[in-house]
């Protein structure tokens, strides 16, 4: 009999499809990965350390910085936090406008971890497709907010530009033309025989690992659990919000429900802009002492403030609890030992979404 | 099969055939309603120091004496900027503009107002009073300031008072931190307080 060696391969920190630098560590048997382990540390940037004793107007751009692809979201999640402790009122309008750059920006994300999965199987046609996708709606939230990435939408009591009435009209059909081109990818992508052999059964997740892997965001609620922060936010109960959820647990439904979330984001934006109400975009208010803990839904998951501030409003302790995190404890104890072979520990941890820069801050 | 089809149907329309004959780069110029780096729009600067004030960026944004004409003006350091357009709102006599952020400020009516409150420490004040004779306005307001700080004018900001030093008119304060600089102990700390605000039509 052929004697069987346990090696250990090292993927990274630097690689082909990764993004952004970290170690992974497989232990196979043949061709088979048994046990994996993640090694940290390669992007820290220190940038809760940097945020201590700074007013908002400050922290609230080092908070965008933490992560350049959800960076609108970090602006939210800090400013709401804020205006949590501070008894600030958002007016309507800016209420449902926070929402249409959120969703906006979970669109870019979404489409950009797609185009990363299918750059990992190597249907790069699909990939650029998206990316070309993504380009209109970066588009549409440099018309609303005047920058694509680094947007600091959101000030403390409202926003900081309203959304023009020719401008509405541009977003509404470039949805349309987003909503149109997605359906077509989601079906090239559900109905390849090619993908579904890479995609289809490998990397599953039951919701039970999931649960015990503390998973969030799409790659929980692609293993079947119904959970969404968005559903306790007070202007997404407004426009209906429900999270969707996907049985399949393996890398094929955590690329659709990425899919199926951009549907849904076009159709909150369309609600919120159909239904945008008139009034004021700022309510003013000043930021108070106080310490609170909350949480929003980034395109990766929960994201978590801890936020203490003295009677200025200046930061005095800071913790940013990142959605990756988690994702990446379940992706690397649970998805990548199921995965067949060596060849699919990339595509298994690239369909978890994993974001470094997020995850060491 | 799907995606065969949808490539031929895709080849058969008008558009695709005209922008396969005509096929052009798009121009590499931002949009008009890109917030870039702010630049001057020649109205008089008032050397208000604002605009630093509220600058997240340190060193992005300076206001300096034009040699030329003797006028004030903001230079902006095009690398540190990061495009935030927060000087554009906050600057009251419209000396900057950047992308269409003052346009979208004054279609909307919104503005950004700066609060400065000071914060003595008094177990860490030893009661030098190198706040009190550094600070500009205290200067201009009672120009017979002693040296120790103490002054006989209940105008001035602050003056130390039976060893100690005591905030008299809060509102005064201009927000420059002349004072927190002069400190050699890092008792006084001035807050500078930023409220986004929109004009309510009554």
């Amino acid at each position: 009999m052929k004697k069987t060696v346990d090696v250990s391969i090292p993927l990274g920190p630097m690689h082909p499809v990764w993004k952004e630098p970290c170690r992974l560590k497989c232990e196979t048997i043949g061709e088979r990965v048994v046990k994996a382990e993640m090694e940290l540390g390669y992007m820290k940037k220190g940038i809760e350390r940097i945020m201590k004793g700074r007013p908002w107007q400050e922290v609230m751009f080092l908070a965008e910085r933490v992560c350049g692809i959800c960076s609108v979201i970090h602006n939210m999640v800090f400013i709401e936090a804020m205006e949590k402790m501070s008894d600030i009122e958002v007016p309507d309008r800016a209420a449902y406008l926070r929402v249409v750059a959120n969703e906006l920006d979970r669109i870019a994300s979404h489409l950009i971890a797609n185009f990363s999965y299918c750059y990992t199987i190597e249907h790069e046609t699909l990939g650029m497709y998206l990316l070309n996708t993504r380009e209109t709606v970066m588009d549409l939230l440099e018309k609303l907010t005047g920058a694509r990435v680094t947007c600091s939408y959101m000030v403390p009591g409202g926003v900081r530009f309203d959304l023009l009435d020719e401008d509405k009209t541009d977003m509404v059909i470039a949805l349309d033309k987003v909503e149109s081109e997605i359906r077509r990818y989601m079906q090239m992508f559900d109905e390849g025989p090619l993908i579904a052999l890479r995609s289809v059964g490998v990397g599953t997740l039951t919701s039970e690992q999931a649960l015990e892997g503390h998973a969030v965001g799409p790659t929980a609620r692609a293993s079947g659990i119904e959970y969404d922060v968005r559903s306790n936010h007070p202007t997404y109960q407004k426009l209906n919000f429900h999270p969707i959820v996907r049985t399949g647990g393996d890398n094929h439904a955590r690329i659709m429900i990425r899919f199926d979330e951009v549907l849904q984001s076009v159709s909150l934006i369309k609600a919120a802009i159909t239904t945008l109400p008139q009034g004021l975009i700022r309510g003013g208010g000043v930021m108070k002492k106080g310490s609170i803990v909350y949480a929003g839904e980034a395109p990766r998951g929960e994201l978590t403030y801890h936020i203490k501030a003295d009677s200025f409003g200046r930061i005095q302790e800071i913790y940013i609890q990142t959605p990756s995190i988690m994702n990446i404890e379940a992706c690397v104890h649970y998805m990548i030992p199921e995965s067949y072979s060596i060849a699919d520990v990339s595509a298994t941890y690239i369909s978890a979404d994993p974001c470094i820069a997020c995850t060491e801050r | 099969m799907t995606s065969v089809s949808a490539y031929i149907k895709q080849m058969l329309t008008k558009d695709w055939a005209h922008n396969f004959l005509n096929a052009k780069t798009a121009p590499l110029e931002s949009p008009s309603y890109f917030r870039g780096t702010p630049h001057l729009t020649g109205k008089e600067c008032t050397h208000c120091f604002q605009c630093m004030m509220i600058c997240p960026s340190p060193g992005a944004i300076e206001v300096m004496k034009n040699d030329e004409n003797g006028g004030w003006a903001p230079v902006i350091h095009d690398g540190h900027c990061i495009r935030c357009g927060l000087c554009v709102e906050i600057c009251p006599e419209l000396v900057l503009e950047a992308g269409r952020v003052h346009a979208m400020n004054v279609h909307d009516e919104t503005y950004m107002q700066f609060t400065f409150h000071i914060q003595v420490n008094p177990v860490t004040c030893m009661g030098c009073g190198n706040c009190s004779v550094a600070c500009p306005v205290n200067k201009e307001i009672d120009p017979s300031l002693a040296a120790k700080g103490t002054s006989s004018s209940d105008d001035v900001i602050m003056r130390v008072d039976k060893g100690l030093m005591t905030v008299l008119h809060e509102d005064k304060c201009t927000g420059c931190k002349t004072c927190e600089e002069q400190c050699p102990t890092g008792s006084i700390m001035v807050a500078r307080v930023l409220e986004p605000l929109q004009l309510v039509e009554s």
